[in-house]
Parts: C-alpha cells; sequence; structure tokens
C-alpha cells in the first residue's frame, strides 16, 4: 500500500510536469521569436477563394485585403458605422452581393470595404435582419440593424466539448439564455428554468431561502432515489451537485444542503440542458440523466462598458390553507368528548378547560409564515476589451429576508472574472474564468409551518404583556416561537476556476486543452438552545445541543482536446479527439455535541459536556476517460455525428472500471433539398434521429471494497467496526440507453417554428442491491441487478413571432412535455423489500396507499379495501393501490411583447400531477390540533352519509381509522395547476435623455398567480408542511454607460 | 531549417498531446482508502481493530437477534410462545403473535429474527477469515479471538437449530455460497456446533480478557458445551463439561443474597453483555419492568406465579407487583432496573453458574447417579430458601429439575420453551393453555422471503 502511494505521488508529479510542457510547447508555437529570423511570410496566409478561383484572399492578421483578379470596374473604399437601437454593432459582416468580398465591423462598429458602384452590400449579424444596401456613388454608408426574433436556428448551441448551430444539430439541446434569466428575481439557477424547457421537470423543495430544487431530465432512470440527477458542467468543469448538509443540520431546508446555490444566475450567460444520446452520450457514464451545461458570461469587445442593476422586493407566501376558526374548531372539540363520553374536560383540555380565552382567534399562518420577505440584488459589472483581449469582471450581492417571524435571512455575495485573449495571427487563445460566491445562511432551526396549520386556532398569544415569550401559566409550554431560539447557520464558499488555452497547429486543426478547478467549503450548524423549552420543565443549558456539520470538496479537471475540420466539395468532415483526468475529494464532519455551561457558549465545541462525531467521511473520486465526436455534413442536408466515451471510474473495483459509450445521430435537413429549396411557406425543416448508450455511476465512493465501517455502537468501551457490506468487486455501471426521434419545421421565414420529438430511453443493470437470502448474512449485495426502467414521451415546442414591426413585437414560446415512466422488469422484487416502493408496469415514482371506501354510516368510522380479505386492515397486505406521484404532462407559455422601448414578458407554468394534499397534514379531527374547514362535514349520527369519520379526542379506533385515512388514497388527490411563473415590464429611458447613460427600469414578478383546485398549500412541493415557493414582486432600475 | 523548427514545435506538441490523452494506464483511477474506512484485511493486521470487530458481534447479540434484551428476543417472545407471560400490549405486535401462537412465514420480526442470526454468523465467518488470514497478529490473540468467533457462531446456530428445525450451518463469508445453502439435519447441525465449540474451547483463554467477565472465556465455551451435550442426550458429556465450570471454585460461585443474583458483579455469572454506554443497566429491565397496570407488554402469567413453592425466595425476590385495585399483575424482577435508571449495576446475564448445577444434576439423574444429582439440585433450592428435594426415583428427578428449571430461568432466553421441547412435552403443557396449540408448532415458520430467494431451502417447516 504504501509502495503503491508513492508512486501514485510520482505519477502527480509526472502529469503535472507533463502539463507544464504541454502548456510551454503550445506557448512557444504561439509566440514564436519576432526579430531576427522572421519569416516574410509567417504571418501572412494566401488562400485561394472557393468560389472563384481567380480571387486571391491575404490574410494578415485581422484584417483581410481581398484582390479581384479579374477586376475591370473601378472599385472604392466604402466606410460605415453599423447600429443597432441601443448602439454600434461589433462583429458584423459585411460582404458583397455576388462577390466573396467581405470584412467585419471593429470595435467601434466601423468596417471598410472596396466595392464598386454597382455592388450591393450585405449586412448580417446573428440574430438581426439582414440589410441589403446598394453602393451607388456613395462612399459612407451607415446601418441601423434591427434585431429579428425569427432567426432562432441561426443560434449556436453549447453542445460541451463542441459548439453546434442550432439548425445544424442532431442531439436534443434545450436552452436559455441571459435574456430570460436576468427577468427573474431567483437566486437559484434552477428557479430560472421553471416552465421554460420541454423534458425539464423542475420543483422547488422549500420557500426558505437557501433551499434546493429537484430536477428531473426525461423522468427517473435509477431506482436509487440518490441516483437521479444530471451532471452539471460550469465552463467545461463538472460541478458536484451532490448533497453537503447532514441530516442533522439542515432540517429546515428540507433536505440536504444543495451546494447548486453557489451559481449565481446574474452571472450566467446561457444554460443547456442536454437531453438524447446524441448529445449526452459524449458525456459517458454521467449522462444517463441529461447534462445541464452552464456558461458564464464572457467579456465582450467595445468601449469599456459599466453596468450596474439595483433591484429591491417583496415576497410572500403564495397559498394559505383553509382552516376552522375558533367557533369551528371549539365546537368539534366539545363534540368529540361528548362522543368520548368525556363530561370533564382533562386537565390538558386547554383550549376548552377555560385555560385558554375561548373567543380569542388567530390566524396563524398569517402569524407565523405570512410575514413579507425582502429580496435586494444588485449587481455591477465592468466589460471591455478589443478584437483580441476582451475581460468582464461582476460583483453581486443578493440578500433575502424571511416570511417566518423574527431576523432571518440569506446573504449571498459573488464575484466572477472573464478574460480572453486572441494571438495577433488568430493561431493561439486563452480564456479564463473564475468565480467566487459566499453564502450566509441565517434561518430558524425549524420550519414554523407545520406548526401554523395545527395550532388550536385559540392558542394565546405568542408573547407576553412584556414581550418575553408566552407560557400562559405553563399550558402554552408548544408556544411554536419558542422555535426561534434554535437557529441555523450556514456559510459556504465556493470557488471555481477554470482556463481553455488552443491553438490552431494546422489550418484545420486545432489543439486545446481545458484545466479547471473547484473548492468549496461549507460550514453548518444547528444550535437548539435550552430556550426553547419553556423554563417551568427545568431544562437547563445541560441540555442545549449543538449540531455542525463541516463538508469540503475540492476538484481538479484537465481535457486536452484536439478538432480537426476540413471540407471536401459539398462535405464537411469534423473530428474531436479528447481525454479527461479529473480527481475530487470529499470530506465531511458532523458533530453533535451536548451540555453547555450557558447559550452563550452554544457554538463553542469545547464548552459542550459531550461531544459525539456522529459522521466522518473522506472520499476520493478519480475518472479518466476519452471521448471523441465525428461529424460529417453533406451538403447542409444530411448530417451524421457519431460520438462517444470511454470512460474509468474509481467507483468501480478492478476489472470494471472501464466502459464504453457511444452514440449515433443523424439529421436530414429536407427544407435544403432542391424541390423545397424556395418555397414560401416551409422555411426550415429538418428530421433528426439519434440512438446511443450512457451510464449513471452516482453510487458514491468505495462501495466495491471489503471494508469494515465503524458502528458507533460501544461493547465493554470498544466502539464497534463492522463490515460494511458484502464485498462485491464485480459490478459496473448503469447502462441507459435512449432513443429520439424529432422534427423540427418553420414556416414563414420561421416566423412559426415547431419542434416535436419523441424519445424511449430504458435504464438497466441497476445498481441496487441485488436481493439475497438472509443466510448470506445481508439482505441484498451492491451489483448490477437485471432491472429496466423505461421513459418514454413527448415534447413540443411551438415559436411564433405574432408581430414584428419596427416599434410592436409579440412573441410566443410555447413548451409541452407529456412522459411516461414505467418499472418493466425487477428479477426478485416479491421477495425483496423493495416490493412495497414498486410494482412491475407502474411508475417508479409511486406509492402505494389503503382505498378508502367510505364512512361507514353505522359506525361513523373510515372503511377501507380490504384486499386480502383477512377481515381486518393490515399494513402492507391492504395498502395495495397504486398512486402515481409523476408528473403526467408539464410546460409553460411565454409571451414577449414589446413596444417602442417598453418589454413585457410573462410566462404560465402548468404541470398536472397527483400529489399529498392536505389529509396528510393533519391530526385526528377531534384532538387539539387546527383541521381543514371542509372537515366540519362530518359524520355525527349513524345513518350519516359524510366525507369525513366522527370527531373524538381519546378514541383508539377513531385514531386507527385516521390512520390509515392519512396512508389511503384519500391523502393523495389532484394537485395541477397553472401559475404565472414570471413576469417581468420593461422600459429603455431614451438614451438621449441621459446623454449616453442607458436606462432600464423593471419590475419583475414570480409566482405571482396560481390557478389551482387543490386544497393543501401550494400545489408545488416534494415534502409536505414545508413552507412553500414564494410569490415575489421586485423592481429595479439598471444603468450602463 | 526554422520551417522545420516551427514544423517540430507543432509536432512536439501533437505528440505530447497524444502521449497524454493516450496515456489512460488503469492506475489513475485507483484510488486509495480513506481514514474512516478500513480494508477487511488491515481489520485483522491490529490488534485493537481486530477486537472491535469481535467485539461489535456482541454488541449486536445484545441489541438483535435471539439473545436480545430488547422486545424481539428470545426472552420476551418465547415467554410468551410458551406458559411464562401473557401479553396485553399493541395488537398486531410480532409478541402479540407468538403469545397468540399466530406466527406467520410473512411476519417482518419472523424475518428479522433469522436475518440478524446469519448477519452474527457472518460476521464471526468474517473474523475467523480475516484472523486466519492475518500476518501480524500474535498467536494468542489469533487463538482468542477465533475461539471468540467459533463461540459465537456455535451459539447462534444452537439456538436456531431449536428454533426451526433442520437449518443451514454457515462456515464462510462468500455470499455465491451462502445463497444456494440447503438445510442440514439436525443432527449434522448439533455435531457442527460442537465441533466449533471443542476448537473453542481450546483456543480460548482459562481466564477473561476484560473485567467484568463480558468476554467469553475457555469456560464460557465449555458451558455452552455442556448445554449442548444436554440437549443431545450425551449425559457424561454433559455432567463433565458442568463438572469443569463448577469446579473452578476460585472463579465461579453462587450467590446467596438473591436481591444480587442479578448485579453485574455476581460471582455465579459466567458470561454476560457490556451495556452501550457506561452508565447503562440491562434491556430486559426496560421490557419486563412495568410500574402500572394494565402492562404495556407482558405480565407474568399467574399459573407461573402461583406455581412456586410456598417459601420459594425467588417468588418474592424475582418477582413483583403491580395491582390497580381489581386486578394484580406480576413482572419478572430479577433485574432491577431499566436500562438508563439507576447508574450502572446490572448486565444481561447469558450463562450463569445455577444453569450448570441444573445441567449436571438432570445428567447425573439420568445417568443413575441419583446423590449426586439430588445435591445438585438442592445446591439449587436451598438457596432460593427451599428443603432439599423430596424426589426419590430417577423420573422423579429428573421431573424435579425441570421444574426447577422452571422457577431458576423463567423468562431468561427461552429455557422453559426449550425444556418442554427437548422433554416432549410441549403438547402436554401448552395444549391446554394455548387454544389451537398443534405439534408442528413446536417450530417457527421460515421467512417466506427466504424461500422464495433460496429455493433449497424448502421445504417450509409443516404447519405454516
Amino acid at each position: 500500500m504504501n509502495k503503491n502511494s508513492l508512486f501514485k505521488g510520482r505519477e502527480v508529479l509526472l502529469y503535472s510536469f507533463l502539463i507544464y510542457i504541454y502548456l510551454f510547447c503550445l506557448a512557444s508555437v504561439a509566440f514564436p521569436h519576432e526579430g531576427k529570423g522572421k519569416r516574410p511570410f509567417d504571418k501572412l496566409r494566401v488562400t485561394k477563394g472557393l468560389e472563384s478561383p481567380s480571387i486571391l484572399r491575404l490574410h494578415s492578421g485581422q484584417a483581410s485585403l481581398t484582390v479581384t483578379t479579374s477586376a475591370n470596374q473601378q472599385t472604392n473604399i466604402i466606410t460605415g458605422t453599423v447600429t443597432d437601437a441601443n448602439g454600434m454593432l461589433t462583429g458584423v459582416t459585411v460582404s458583397i452581393k455576388g462577390k466573396a468580398v467581405s470584412t467585419v465591423t471593429d470595435d467601434k462598429g466601423k468596417y471598410s470595404i472596396d466595392a464598386s458602384q454597382g455592388d450591393i452590400l450585405i449586412f448580417s449579424y446573428l440574430g438581426y435582419k439582414e440589410v441589403a444596401v446598394a453602393v451607388d456613388s456613395r462612399s459612407v454608408i451607415n446601418v441601423t440593424m434591427q434585431e429579428d426574433a425569427t432567426t432562432l436556428k441561426e443560434v449556436t448551441v453549447n453542445a460541451g466539448y463542441y459548439k453546434v448551430k442550432d439548425q445544424e444539430r442532431t442531439g436534443s439541446i434545450s436552452k436559455i439564455s441571459s435574456k430570460e434569466i436576468e427577468k427573474q428575481p431567483v437566486t437559484n439557477v434552477l428557479a430560472a428554468m421553471q416552465g421554460r424547457m420541454a423534458g425539464v421537470n423542475i420543483t422547488q423543495a422549500t420557500g426558505v431561502a437557501g433551499g434546493g430544487f429537484a430536477i428531473q431530465i426525461r423522468g427517473l432512470n435509477s431506482l436509487r432515489n440518490t441516483g437521479n440527477d444530471p451532471l452539471y458542467v460550469i465552463d467545461g468543469v463538472p460541478y458536484a451537485s451532490e448533497a453537503i448538509g447532514s441530516f442533522s443540520t439542515s432540517g429546515v431546508l428540507g433536505g440536504l444542503t444543495n451546494p447548486l446555490n453557489s451559481i449565481n444566475p446574474d452571472t450566467i450567460e446561457s444554460v443547456e440542458v442536454l437531453k438524447d444520446a446524441d448529445a449526452t452520450a459524449i458525456y459517458g457514464s454521467r449522462g444517463a440523466n441529461g447534462v445541464v451545461l452552464i456558461t458564464t458570461k464572457k467579456g465582450k469587445s467595445g468601449k469599456t462598458k459599466f453596468t450596474a442593476d439595483y433591484s429591491r422586493g417583496v415576497g410572500k407566501v403564495t397559498r394559505f390553507m383553509d382552516l376552522m376558526n375558533t367557533e369551528q374548531y371549539l365546537a368539534m372539540r366539545r363534540e368529540a368528548y361528548a362522543n368520548d363520553g368525556i363530561t370533564t374536560y382533562p386537565a390538558n383540555a386547554y383550549d376548552l378547560n377555560g385555560a385558554w380565552d375561548q373567543s380569542r382567534y388567530t390566524d396563524w399562518q398569517k402569524e407565523l409564515t405570512g410575514g413579507t420577505a425582502e429580496y435586494t440584488n444588485l449587481n455591477a459589472s465592468v466589460t471591455g476589451g478589443n478584437s483580441s483581449t476582451q475581460f468582464l469582471m461582476s460583483g453581486n450581492f443578493a440578500k433575502q429576508t424571511t416570511v417566518f417571524p423574527g431576523d432571518f435571512r440569506y446573504k449571498k455575495g459573488n464575484i466572477h472574472v472573464s478574460a480572453n485573449h486572441e494571438s495577433e495571427n488568430k493561431k493561439f487563445r486563452i480564456s479564463f474564468s473564475g468565480g467566487y460566491t459566499v453564502q450566509d445562511n441565517n434561518q430558524p432551526y425549524l420550519d414554523l409551518t407545520r406548526d401554523s396549520r395545527l395550532l388550536a386556532p385559540n392558542a394565546p398569544a405568542l408573547y407576553d404583556a412584556n414581550g418575553n415569550i408566552n407560557w400562559q401559566n405553563n399550558t402554552f409550554s408548544g408556544n411554536p416561537i419558542r422555535h426561534l431560539n434554535g437557529q441555523f447557520n450556514a456559510m459556504t464558499y465556493d470557488l471555481l476556476a477554470n482556463t481553455t488555452v488552443s491553438y490552431d497547429v494546422l489550418p484545420n486543426l486545432e489543439l486545446k486543452s481545458a484545466f479547471g478547478f473547484t473548492d468549496l467549503r461549507h460550514e453548518e450548524s444547528s444550535a437548539v438552545p435550552n430556550t426553547i423549552y419553556n423554563p417551568a420543565l427545568g431544562i437547563g443549558p445541560d441540555n442545549s445541543i449543538l449540531f455542525l456539520n463541516n463538508a469540503a470538496r475540492q476538484s481538479w479537471i484537465v481535457e486536452p482536446q484536439a478538432n480537426w475540420t476540413k471540407k471536401y466539395g459539398k462535405a464537411t468532415v469534423s473530428v474531436l479527439a479528447g481525454g479527461t483526468f479529473q480527481n475530487k475529494t470529499g470530506s465531511q464532519i458532523v458533530h453533535q455535541a451536548l451540555g453547555f455551561p450557558s447559550n452563550s457558549m452554544i457554538h463553542n465545541l469545547s464548552a459542550a459536556s459531550n461531544v459525539t462525531i456522529t459522521q466522518n467521511d473522506e472520499s476520493v473520486y478519480r475518472y479518466q476517460a476519452f471521448f471523441g465526436r465525428a461529424n460529417l455534413n453533406w451538403d447542409d442536408r444530411y448530417i451524421i455525428n457519431l460520438t462517444g466515451r470511454r470512460d474509468g471510474s474509481s467507483r468501480f473495483g478492478p476489472g470494471k472500471q472501464f466502459a464504453t459509450f457511444g452514440a449515433v445521430g443523424a439529421a436530414w435537413l429536407f427544407s435544403n433539398e432542391e424541390i423545397l429549396k424556395d418555397n414560401t411557406v416551409l422555411s426550415f425543416g429538418k428530421l433528426r434521429a439519434s440512438y446511443g448508450t450512457t451510464g449513471n455511476d452516482q453510487i458514491g465512493d468505495y462501495q466495491f471494497l471489503d471494508t469494515y465501517t465503524t458502528t458507533g455502537v460501544a461493547y465493554d468501551g470498544i466502539v464497534g467496526l463492522a463490515p460494511s457490506r458484502l464485498f462485491n468487486p464485480a459490478f459496473g455501471w448503469e447502462t441507459n440507453k435512449k432513443l429520439e426521434i424529432a422534427l423540427e419545421t418553420g414556416f414563414l421565414k420561421d416566423r412559426i417554428f415547431f419542434t416535436a420529438s419523441w424519445y424511449k430511453n430504458r435504464s438497466s443493470d441497476q445498481l441496487v442491491g441485488i436481493p439475497l437470502p438472509g443466510t448470506t448474512g445481508y439482505n441484498s449485495v451492491q451489483a448490477n441487478l437485471n432491472a429496466t426502467v423505461e421513459n418514454r414521451g413527448i415534447e413540443f415546442t411551438l415559436r411564433t413571432v405574432n408581430f414584428q414591426t419596427k416599434d410592436f413585437s409579440w412573441i410566443t414560446n410555447f413548451n409541452l412535455s407529456s412522459a411516461k415512466n414505467e418499472l418493466i422488469s425487477f428479477p426478485g422484487l416479491e421477495a425483496s423489500a423493495y416490493r412495497n416502493l414498486f410494482v412491475i408496469g407502474e411508475s417508479i415514482n409511486i406509492v402505494k396507499v389503503f382505498h378508502l371506501t367510505g364512512v361507514d354510516p353505522a359506525t361513523g368510522l373510515y372503511q377501507f379495501e380490504d384486499v386480502n380479505g383477512d377481515g381486518v386492515i393490515t399494513e402492507p397486505e391492504d395498502k395495495q393501490t397504486v398512486k402515481d406521484l409523476n408528473p403526467k404532462y408539464f410546460g409553460g407559455i411565454q409571451n414577449q411583447f414589446r413596444y417602442k422601448n417598453f418589454q413585457l414578458d410573462f410566462l404560465f407554468q402548468f404541470v398536472n400531477q397527483e400529489n399529498y394534499n392536505a389529509n396528510k397534514t393533519f391530526g385526528t379531527p377531534g384532538r387539539r390540533t387546527n383541521q381543514l374547514a371542509s372537515t366540519v362535514n362530518h359524520w355525527q349520527n349513524p345513518g350519516d352519509i359524510s366525507p369525513h369519520q366522527m370527531y373524538s379526542a381519546t378514541n383508539y379506533l377513531v385514531d386507527e381509522a385516521h390512520y390509515y385515512y392519512s396512508e389511503s388514497d384519500a391523502s393523495i388527490s389532484d394537485a395541477s395547476y397553472i401559475r404565472l411563473k414570471n413576469i417581468a415590464l420593461s422600459y429603455d429611458v431614451p438614451e438621449k435623455w441621459l446623454k449616453n447613460v442607458k436606462c432600464r427600469l423593471t419590475v419583475t414578478g414570480q409566482n405571482l398567480l396560481t390557478f389551482t383546485k387543490y386544497d393543501g398549500g401550494d400545489p408545488e412541493f416534494q415534502l409536505n408542511d414545508r413552507l412553500p415557493p414564494l410569490k415575489v414582486i421586485t423592481a429595479g432600475m439598471q444603468l450602463s454607460f | 531549417m526554422k520551417n522545420t523548427l516551427y514544423q517540430n514545435g507543432a509536432r512536439l506538441g501533437l505528440m505530447l498531446f497524444t502521449v497524454f490523452t493516450i496515456w489512460g494506464c488503469d492506475s489513475f483511477v485507483d484510488v486509495e482508502l480513506p481514514n474512516s474506512q478500513l480494508t477487511a484485511p488491515a481489520v485483522f493486521e491490529d490488534m485493537a481493530t481486530a477486537d472491535a470487530a469481535m467485539t461489535s458481534i456482541y454488541s449486536s447479540l445484545r441489541d438483535r437477534g435471539v439473545l436480545t434484551g430488547e422486545p424481539v428476543g428470545l426472552s420476551l417472545q418465547l415467554g410468551n410462545y410458551a406458559d411464562e407471560l401473557d401479553y396485553y400490549g399493541y395488537s398486531q405486535s410480532s409478541t402479540d403473535n407468538y403469545y397468540l401462537n399466530a406466527l406467520t412465514p410473512s411476519l417482518q420480526d419472523i424475518k428479522t429474527l433469522w436475518t440478524d442470526s446469519y448477519n452474527q454468523i457472518y460476521a464471526a465467518n468474517a473474523v475467523i477469515y480475516g484472523v486466519e488470514n492475518s500476518t501480524k497478529l500474535s498467536t494468542e490473540n489469533k487463538n482468542q479471538l477465533k475461539g471468540e468467533a467459533l463461540f459465537v457462531r456455535a451459539l447462534v446456530h444452537f439456538y436456531l437449530v431449536n428454533l426451526y428445525g433442520d437449518v443451514p450451518y454457515i462456515t464462510t463469508t462468500d455470499y455465491e455460497v451462502n445463497r444456494n445453502v440447503s438445510r442440514m439435519p439436525v443432527a449434522t447441525v448439533y455435531s457442527l456446533i460442537k465441533a466449533d465449540l471443542v476448537a473453542s474451547v481450546d483456543l480460548l483463554p482459562q481466564d477473561y480478557v476484560s473485567s467484568n467477565r463480558v468476554r467469553p472465556n475457555k469456560l464460557t465455551a465449555r458451558a455452552l458445551l455442556a448445554r449442548v451435550n444436554l440437549y443431545m442426550g450425551n449425559w457424561d458429556e454433559a455432567s463433565n463439561d458442568a463438572s469443569a465450570v463448577i469446579n473452578e471454585t476460585s472463579q465461579y460461585s453462587i450467590e446467596t443474597n438473591l436481591d444480587a443474583a442479578f448485579l453485574k458483579t455476581n460471582p455465579s455469572t459466567i458470561w454476560q453483555f457490556s451495556p452501550a454506554l457506561s452508565d447503562h443497566n440491562t434491556q430486559e429491565g426496560s421490557t419486563f419492568l412495568f410500574v402500572v397496570g394494565p402492562p404495556p407488554m407482558s405480565a407474568l402469567t399467574t399459573t407461573l406465579v402461583s406455581s412456586f413453592s410456598v417459601g420459594d425466595l425467588r417468588r418474592t425476590h424475582w418477582i413483583g407487583s403491580v395491582t390497580d385495585g381489581t386486578t394484580t399483575w406480576y413482572y419478572p424482577n430479577k433485574y432491577k432496573n431499566t436500562l438508563t435508571e439507576g447508574g450502572s449495576v446490572e448486565h444481561s446475564i447469558v450463562f450463569r453458574l445455577e444453569e450448570q448445577y441444573l445441567i449436571r444434576a438432570e445428567a447425573r439423574a439420568r445417568q443413575g447417579n441419583l446423590t449426586g444429582a439430588k445435591d445438585d439440585l438442592n445446591m439449587i433450592r436451598n438457596r432460593a430458601g427451599l428443603a432439599n428435594t423430596t424426589a426419590v426415583t430417577d423420573v422423579e428427578l429428573i421431573a424435579a429439575v425441570i421444574e426447577e428449571r422452571r422457577f431458576e430461568l423463567f423468562t431468561e432466553f427461552g429455557h422453559r420453551f426449550f425444556d418442554l421441547k427437548r422433554t416432549n412435552n410441549l403438547n402436554t403443557v401448552l395444549g391446554i393453555v394455548k387454544p389451537g396449540w398443534n405439534d408442528t408448532d413446536k417450530l417457527l415458520p421460515l421467512p417466506a422471503s427466504e424461500l422464495t430467494l433460496n429455493p433449497n431451502l424448502a421445504p417450509q417447516n409443516p404447519g405454516y
């Protein structure tokens, strides 16, 4: 082992050394010694125009000079400036119609070109309408270009290791850009994607700031609930999205703290989601659940531009439940005791026995979660540069307070830097981008939402006359405000940096290497002092408890690549090959500290009388791969794209570390066929299909090793070591086969653009435990189970440019996804512990529940279907009704209006789904907890037909029936909704008013309206009784000059 | 020349690039172990970690499976299954099923009892394998650990064979072997148990390696061997093995104060479980003691309580009662503290000297050594404040010993059930007090999932 580690150390040195040599080599080639020995043609290339052999083009530096050898007309130098509504445009291509002559505008929007009088100048720029101007006798031609909303297919899409024009892509890739992201007052990138991408289903876990989101790209593929995350890649660097929290500390967030909050939406230029095999196979073993590519903003050449953004806003809970008022509640309580035959109310029935004022009413939902959260967001950036070097620096600060009572807040600061350089000969390029984010989150240690729904409506005031917690003569020890004495604190520091160096070795061959580094540190604590208890209970600070979670994660990645492109007649061939070396280390330690001399020392571990380490993990993950792509484009009509990757991962045992994945994609641009080329209706038509394999290695580290783990349980003073698992070194990847067929069509110059895709993905070799008989010592062994999960569905997108004039435009975007998830096979399911979770032929996101048959008119109790007919209701035998919690379909519809300087955007998101309802929240009606107002419709006398059973405060049978009810299909109902996810109104103050200072005023809103039949809180949630997403409205101003 | 330089530069870049990308040696993705985990071989190269691997089996035995004082253990379950305890707790709990003689193969606790036991056997086999392949442990340490592991393996199989009849005897950690095992005849299982125990007696040290007798020594293995031989009907051997323990008077003696008989310092203790926390008592205390009626779980049957002879001090010192004015409920009061109360004064005692006397008494009676048998039996009776036995014939004596076991060993690890079973008295005794008692109820059902996952285990025990 020691010998081995020495070798490893040497190997790392060797790698580093090679990287240096490689860089040095690139640099020396890129910057050849100037001066003596300078070759005359070193920087001057001569190429022959492809279109006409008689045209020679000389390129020197960045300008190119074209000499038409057959010139028989006199040419003049034409100059001018190209602008758009916002100012000069850099990089506009200026060409002469019918001639192979072109130039581009410089950083001041200026150009100069040789043209003769009869020529027509064509100005073209991505995203703008082409402009054609006849030269005539002019020598200065200034042009104002207009943005064109219909040039979607011209957009370049980031496919990770390569970029592709949208119209030429063979894979399935969804994209949103900074334009959409900037309009949303959100701090998490996933929030910005909600409702905007077909096939991407995103759910917010909690309304508490700093909480997480769940994302599913084309459904759940793995039977392991921790195995369904996509791969996140930020500027080429994989970003580990595994949770960094601990269940001991991050309870208020409704799940483990997720590192994705470190990504600042304001620094994002675009987010691309790769969905099918063609797009994801190049990510091999990590592509099964899709890939989320995040590209940060880069510097733009031109005059140095300062931009500052400031916005403030407010947020409130979207929806409250309709609960009983005091009158209804007390009537229920009295009837419950009457039903139980109890006439003297027990000592603890404070709400009824006179201890509490029975005329008092408080809407606890408003009192405990009805506050207003304040939002502040400040952004500043500087960008500039020339055509060879550009830079961007930006800073961001965001703060959110809470809807809970008390001074809780979430703060986030971020610095982002980006620089790009291209050598004078345009052969060498280097780019750097780096970001550092600090998050500081302070919340109560507990979400008060559940209390706000259950507390009796006549419960006493939270505070007494002196402003102290009101224990109401020790009858209100459950006063929820006591929880605010407990605190959740989290600090997250996240550094992300990457550099890409590339060099054109040969005219068609580019060598490139990307280097990335991430460093994340997370400190999280949950402090629960004894002051959360009524002092009368005599609980001293020796019972105060602190949970402390420290997690850290570092990774580096090196990805050398080569790109080669060549044209052969009508064929364009591009080949890409590369490799990946990645190393990630992680550590996590969780402390539990009990008993402090005083609560002022509760954050001091050394002051605790009893400190236990409840978790101590370290891990190293190494990953290595080779990947490649070959693309053949024949005449812009037929495209074939082959991608593949050979992966090695340290998560697998010897002999199982490597696997190969690959895909083939093909596209037929039938609109480029001769017969359709000049069709006036159909402007674009493409049929594409792809098939391939990807894998999933999200199983945690070291699972293949024969190891012992500490049990944490002592015997004779020795903490035990027990075998971690049955030892099986011979398991491999989960494999995922994806098939997709799609049609993309544009009509009327792409003013109507429609896409439809159908996919069928199958995940097999599931890495769940293979069920084993107990004689093996365990119930299962980690191995590839021959179980198969299928996801199939259809996705539609439609984009229509309804109006497009100089002053007014209206664009509509629509997306709709419908998906079906199905467990195809699972050998041994019936004998395994999974039998209560899964059913073959059903989705893997099901729950098995009792079936409510109604309230027995005779007994007044809920009745359930006795599936096995044994005369009693038992769990799990009678829990056989299957409910699918996957959405049936979801999507969004977005409209953008522009009138002169006004812009209005709004997005409606819709989801059709079933989910747990309020019945899961409440206790037995009649007990000392509040209920839905609709519960008043209940059974009272024999013969009554009613939806709810009898009230009772003490009857065990009523409790039992209620428990079954909460575990029945009555607790799951339609939770479909349509939501005004985002609305943004902005106004650009005319520049002439402010002397070259651009000013934009915006008002944005998130979740402002929700339409649903759902009777619980908010229909968007994953866990019951968590603070729902907030509705937020902000107003802001952006200045740039 | 310069051109070639330029080209060479490009070539060098290309070459390095190629080397860099193709250099895909597997070793890059081989990682070392983190400090928080240990590989199995490394565990057994250091006595401290090897010891921790062994003690974790004892904590497992204490907290799970047949011997635990938790409600799922045999003390409570078989007490209810036989005629020691009445059940008052939640219906549909597994104890209720034992009590009502309504066990089914699909019950979760039936499965857990089986899988926890085989998990303990796995851990013992892992220790045996690890120790045998260890290069750094001393022979002394190896002998001790292997001896303990063999003892545990025999102990758990002993309970399995008595509960389920034919069972597989597992001696390897290889799951490819263990997933396809077949049931072995009871006699084969017993011979394997005996072989393991004989080896264990050889390997274990005479002295305890820990204070408070919480790790088994040579005599603990011998004590189990005595019980195994008694169950097998090897009277000679049973008697000799028990003698070997009883004669160790410097270590073991019978505590005369009945209130001190279950303290952790009791000199009659041969092996007891150490609690998880230093200020804890026994789980048995929490399971059996109650302060209000009706009891949260089980109370002693009135038949058992009223069967004690007048003057039997065990009736007053080892049995407590609670009354609500009309009904009185009795609880085993051997352990007098619940798990977390009273400071650490009691440990769960697994083997004690009194049983060895009763084993020898029965073996001697069956051998015809009636005087010796009476001496041993009277030893126990006199301690309980009772006069010498009045039994005269060997048959009477054997019956007297079995009856004495009922009063001495009640609610300890199912002794009563196993005694009735091995003496073929289950049907005559339980058939009267248990409605619907069948002969087939002498065996527990195998978990249903076991039969599905390993058809070699078929058939299910009769009656299920």
